[in-house]
């Protein structure tokens, strides 16, 4: 009952006109730069810390999550008719959505793909209202060791649930801790890793290095491209929205796309690009018309889109009620809330009532927003694709320049954003993953101190780890969650293998 | 470049990092602390060389194993190393199917001549460096009028207009609208 109230206070304050207006602009951006291929929510984000900065903390933090929700949405509109995922949540989008458009459905692809969103989103947030203050009472009984158990393993789901070379993905994690230890030390004040460099001692600001990463090589990669092949931006006039077949095929993929995405989300370390994958293999398992996977089957659009929209949700949940990020994204806005100097977690729900609650409304309406701007506007977003490419990465160029130049005010600022721009093109180039280093580089400090207050309650002794049931507990269910995949690969690749066996 | 051949380089690459990393962490003053200053640095560094190391054996390994199953009659099962590996790891949060041989298939993006990338970034380089002593307006219309130019000559009209507008609206932005001040330079 108390949820209730609190969220009813929200809905008042979230729907004063200057809120309202930032939630739309949120998700406007946050669509537009889903729409724009090469430029992500992370970018986005980044780029506009330096401008949120003298904004009401409600205002700038009800804008970025916008952002962050809207660029779901907006993903799927690129995917659907240019084949490039917006963002890499809507990868799997690409396939089915595109195929879709190319047999003359594209407006029914968006549909699904825009109330998937709509559904999954907002029962996301449903999730979120009603699951953060039972995690939040939960967290009450969390100490150090919790903390610091749980921050580990966000690191090691990142690196576990990452495509590609696990070694790669681990090391972008050491790569993020490796930059976030430079500068003093907050215990002991001495100063670290700084090779000689007074001006490193300030460490190395998150926010420039989370533009060098992610705006700077897909930047400079694009412009160096040059001209390629014009892409074939795919029309629809006559189309068809969905039928009530559509509607029928939707359904089922929308509601596990739903479950599916929350509950991944949830997990830390583990973002909304995971679930839209797991979603679409998923889908194309059970689904009766396997045959059609590939060749613009809806469930592969309305899975995958239901399911990063609700991971998005469930990501939020340890953001807000433990002040741990999961993913790359959500260490951002974990930044943004430390920069107003706010801690997310307990404290905050017990101190910041009616700005945690603003928030969530606002993701209420945001949500009600996109799916009445999006089909109508789909028009517009269109037309953002027809802007050339250089203008569009010259453009990028300048506002992270504009952004690191906000933040530090020196040439110093300045020639770190463009080496980090360097290592993060070398590290894509290697294959190594960026957005572990990114969670990696924002959860070092608090990994560190967590760490050591475990010790120093302890008086140097481990024990705590296996001796307090909480702990104990997480460390089952981060055994279970690493070792248990693994086992299910061995038993799927042995099975195989007996079957290739028994065939030949 | 075969993917074994990037693993190897990548490989050393990090584990040079992580020794020079380890190397830095003996000028930090050591205490009487349980968990020293020095404790999670040093971690890290031996961490990124165990990493490096064992990426650039795995890669050894692998250009190994290939080898052999080519030169074995015959025996055709080469293994499909390197199909768009990491290729979508790289692109964002993480992303990952578990199995790149049953579900799902992503293209690796197009990659573009290194020259023209060390060309693009050296024109970057030197836009940082004169943004403050010329000024944000005059450095970033002539940024992006390179920038648009290199890609679009013909368009020089319309790239010109685009380079002088943009940087102009952005300043007012900034300046008028954010109280952000950015560097005038010689203008100023």
């Amino acid at each position: 009952m108390d949820t209730l109230i609190d969220l009813g206070g929200g809905f008042a304050s979230a729907l004063e006109p200057a809120s309202l207006a930032f939630a739309l602009l949120g998700v406007l951006l946050g669509t537009v730069v889903g729409v724009l291929p090469g430029i992500g929510p992370i970018s986005a984000i980044a780029i506009l810390i330096p401008v949120s900065f003298g904004m009401e903390p409600v205002h700038g933090l009800i804008l970025l999550c916008g952002i962050y929700y809207g660029s779901m949405y907006g993903g799927s509109i690129t995917a659907t008719l240019i084949k490039t995922p917006g963002e890499v949540a809507s990868a799997v989008t690409a396939i089915e959505g595109y195929e879709m458009a190319r047999r003359g459905r594209g407006k029914a692809a968006l549909a699904t793909a825009a109330i998937g969103s709509f559904l999954a989103g907002t029962l996301a947030i449903i999730g979120l209202t009603f699951l953060s203050p039972l995690l939040v009472k939960l967290a009450n009984v969390f100490g150090a060791t919790e903390y610091f158990l749980l921050m580990a393993t966000a690191l090691l789901l990142a690196s576990t649930m990452s495509a590609g070379s696990r070694a790669k993905a681990l090391i972008s994690i050491f790569i993020g801790l490796a930059v976030g230890l430079i500068g003093l030390d907050f215990q002991t004040g001495l100063p670290r890793q700084t090779f000689g460099i007074d001006l490193l001692s300030d460490g190395v600001d998150f926010t420039i290095f989370a533009m060098a990463l992610f705006a700077i090589p897909e930047a400079i990669r694009n412009l160096a491209l040059g001209r390629g092949a014009k892409e074939t931006i795919q029309s629809f006039g006559e189309d068809k929205w969905m039928t009530r077949q559509d509607w029928q095929r939707s359904a089922g993929p929308w509601a596990r796309g739903s479950v599916l995405g929350f509950i991944i989300g949830i997990l830390p370390g583990v973002g909304p690009s995971l679930a839209s994958f797991m979603s679409y293999i998923m889908e194309k398992r059970i689904s009766k018309r396997k045959e059609e996977f590939g060749h613009g089957a809806i469930e592969g659009v309305a899975g995958p889109e239901a399911a990063n929209n609700a991971g998005v949700g469930g990501a939020m949940i340890p953001l807000f009620s433990l002040g741990i990020p999961g993913s790359a994204t959500t260490a951002l806005l974990l930044f943004v809330f430390t920069m107003y100097g706010l801690q997310p977690g307990p404290l905050i729900f017990r101190d910041e009532t009616g700005l945690i609650w603003t928030i969530i409304a606002s993701m209420y309406i945001g949500n009600i927003a996109l799916i009445i701007l999006n089909l109508p506007l789909v028009g517009v977003f269109v037309k953002l694709l027809k802007m050339p490419k250089e203008i569009l990465f010259s453009a990028i160029l300048v506002l992270v320049v504009i952004g690191a130049y906000a933040i530090e005010f020196s040439l110093f600022g300045l020639m770190m954003l463009g080496i980090f721009g360097i290592t993060g093109y070398l590290m894509e180039k290697g294959g190594i993953p960026l957005a572990p280093a990114i969670l990696a580089l924002v959860l070092v400090p608090l990994l560190e101190d967590n760490f050591r207050r475990m010790l120093q309650i302890s008086g140097g002794s481990f024990a705590p780890l296996v001796t307090r049931p909480v702990s104990l507990s997480i460390i089952i269910l981060m055994v279970a969650g690493i070792v248990g995949p693994m086992l299910f690969r061995w038993w799927v690749s042995r099975r195989q293998l007996l079957a290739d066996v028994t065939v030949s | 470049m075969t993917a074994q051949r990037t693993d190897l380089i990548t490989g050393g690459v990090i584990a040079v990092i992580g020794a020079v990393y380890y190397i830095a962490t003996f000028s930090i003053q050591e205490t009487a602390n349980i968990v020293t200053p020095r404790t999670f640095p040093a971690i890290v560094g031996i961490a990124l060389i165990v990493l490096g190391l064992f990426l650039a054996g795995q890669a050894v390994y692998r250009a190994r194993k290939t080898a052999l199953a080519e030169a074995g009659p015959g025996v055709g099962d080469a293994p499909g190393v390197g199909i768009g590996d990491g290729a979508a790891a790289s692109a964002g949060e993480a992303a990952d199917p578990h199995e790149p041989r049953g579900g799902v298939t992503l293209e690796a993006p197009p990659e573009p001549a290194t020259r023209k990338v060390v060309f693009q970034f050296a024109l970057f380089f030197v836009y940082l460096a004169i943004l403050i002593p010329v000024g944000f307006l005059l450095s970033t219309a002539a940024f992006l009028m390179g920038l648009t130019s290199i890609y679009a000559p013909e368009k020089w009209i319309r790239n010109l207009i685009f380079s002088v507008v943009f940087a102009v609206i952005v300043y007012g932005a900034f300046v008028y609208g954010l109280a952000v001040y950015l560097p005038v330079g010689i203008l100023g």
